[in-house]
């Protein structure tokens, strides 16, 4: 049995030594199905793909492609990676730490693009505005916007909502990270579910064009609205609340934890290109927050294989009291 | 160019080291780096839950007494995406699991590698040679 295991781990190590992604081969005038009642048909599985930085390295410029050497590169490091993980026993040399072990992780498959974010062209965040700059600095008391633990933990309310299993918000859920990126679409008539794995979002989205909840109501997801703009899927998301952030976890958005305000929208654009890739692009509109809109491209590729899991996570939150009761052993 | 990347990466790879963003919850958060468990026990139960999953075992003190542990391990859906199944660990087994001891003090550890009586390993910990800074999250 272990050694069937075993035989899996390579096989998965070799899947993604492998796994060199092609040369996107997008037909020309290609025009997905229809569903029965005539919408485009974007049904099916879509995992992300971690294998592509949030924020490009600043040397990169505006490029929005690594060029053949740094993608080999990119290649032999994911291939060294894959080895490393279907190990069986760590390098002498290897430090083994405290840090989750190689094998939770889905490594991701290595692609040419530089960043998720596409807008501004330096694919960066764009600066904060001083008034979010503020509210960040002064929030809780001048302890600051909760975020993951960094070293204390008084209270629930030290750490991001993320810890807590409460959700990832809209962003967040998409942008592929450690584990658990499986999304998956189903159509209805009249209306798309958006459904993510990680702490388990479906989003159930409207499409025959009805207002917005009222102004006031304010929720971690949002309220979102679809239509269609030729193949294209647009939804636009208003009615935030500002106690979420954009890749909550901190992961996909190094450094700062990405709060926003209740004035957020979000605008997602959902294109099919080929029969197995979406492109899934979503523009953040904020300018409480940032000094202007910010744009990002994950490209979806569908596998039909793989299977979007229950993600029961607040009933089996066992590192919450763990990182709580800790706490109050380290201060003994 | 390249080197600037390199460098730009070796940079990015020490501040990475310092702020580890890896997961779910923080390992330092829950964990004592400074206590580290070597437990030999038998499997009484596997709960597959999220966001990680956890072994149980019952563990015999020398002076026979016996103490049960649990085993953090990562989120079902990899381990089950990664080939571990039902079957892998069945109830009863012996294993010895490396680890590090809860920060609160109770019989948890996080689970470095666990491995039984014949040497075979089911997984091992804490490599994590190159991967790229920036995709370090």
């Amino acid at each position: 049995m272990i050694h069937r295991f075993s035989l899996l781990l390579g096989a998965f190590a070799l899947v993604i030594t492998l796994a060199v992604p092609v040369v996107a081969q997008t037909p020309k005038n290609w025009v997905p199905p229809k569903t029965p009642w005539g919408d485009p048909d974007l049904q099916g599985i879509w995992p992300g793909n971690m294998g592509v930085p949030m924020q490009r390295p600043q040397n990169l410029g505006e490029r929005t492609t690594l060029t053949d050497e740094e993608f080999a590169q990119r290649v032999a490091q994911a291939k060294r990676q894959a080895e490393a993980d279907s190990q069986s026993f760590a390098s002498s040399d290897t430090r083994v730490g405290i840090g989750p072990p190689s094998y939770w992780t889905e490594r991701g498959r290595p692609t040419r693009q530089t960043s998720l974010i596409i807008d501004p062209p330096n694919g960066r965040l764009p600066s904060l505005t001083p008034e979010a700059e503020k509210y960040r600095k002064e929030a809780r008391g001048g302890k600051g916007l909760p975020g993951e633990w960094r070293g204390e933990a008084d209270s629930y309310d030290d750490l991001n909502i993320y810890y807590r299993c409460i959700t990832r918000g809209v962003l967040g859920s998409v942008i592929p990270v450690v584990y658990n990126n499986g999304n998956q679409i189903i159509q209805a008539p009249g209306y798309i579910v958006f459904r993510n794995e990680m702490i388990h979002e479906a989003r159930v989205i409207p499409l025959d064009g009805r207002p917005h909840v009222d102004s006031k109501i304010k929720m971690f997801m949002g309220d979102s609205r679809g239509h269609w703009e030729g193949n294209t899927l647009v939804v636009e998301t208003t009615n935030f609340t500002d106690k979420d952030a954009i890749g909550s976890n901190g992961a996909g958005y190094p450094g700062d934890p990405g709060y926003h305000s209740e004035q957020l929208k979000i605008v997602e654009r959902f294109t099919p290109v080929s029969e197995n890739k979406l492109e899934y692009q979503a523009t953040v509109i904020d300018d409480k927050t940032w000094i202007r809109p910010w744009t990002i491209l994950i490209e979806l590729e569908r596998s039909d294989n793989y299977q979007v899991l229950e993600y029961a996570c607040h009933e089996g939150n066992y590192a919450m009291e763990d990182i709580l009761s800790g706490a109050r052993a380290t201060e003994k | 160019m390249l080197r600037n990347v390199s460098a730009a990466l070796v940079l990015a790879a020490s501040i990475a080291t310092s702020v580890p963003l890896w997961s779910h919850h923080a390992f330092q958060a829950e964990f004592d780096d400074k206590k580290p468990v070597h437990l030999v026990g038998k499997v009484t139960k596997m709960e597959w839950i999220n966001p990680h999953a956890w072994i149980h075992i019952d563990v015999a003190e020398p002076d026979g007494k016996v103490t049960s542990w649990m085993v953090e391990c990562g989120s079902p859906n990899i381990m089950l995406r990664r080939g571990f199944t039902k079957e892998s660990l069945e109830f009863g087994s012996e294993i010895v699991v490396e680890g590090y001891r809860a920060k609160n003090g109770s019989n948890r550890a996080n689970g470095s590698s666990v491995t039984f009586k014949d040497g075979r390993r089911l997984f091992v910990g804490g490599s994590n040679p190159d991967i790229p800074a920036e995709l370090r999250q």
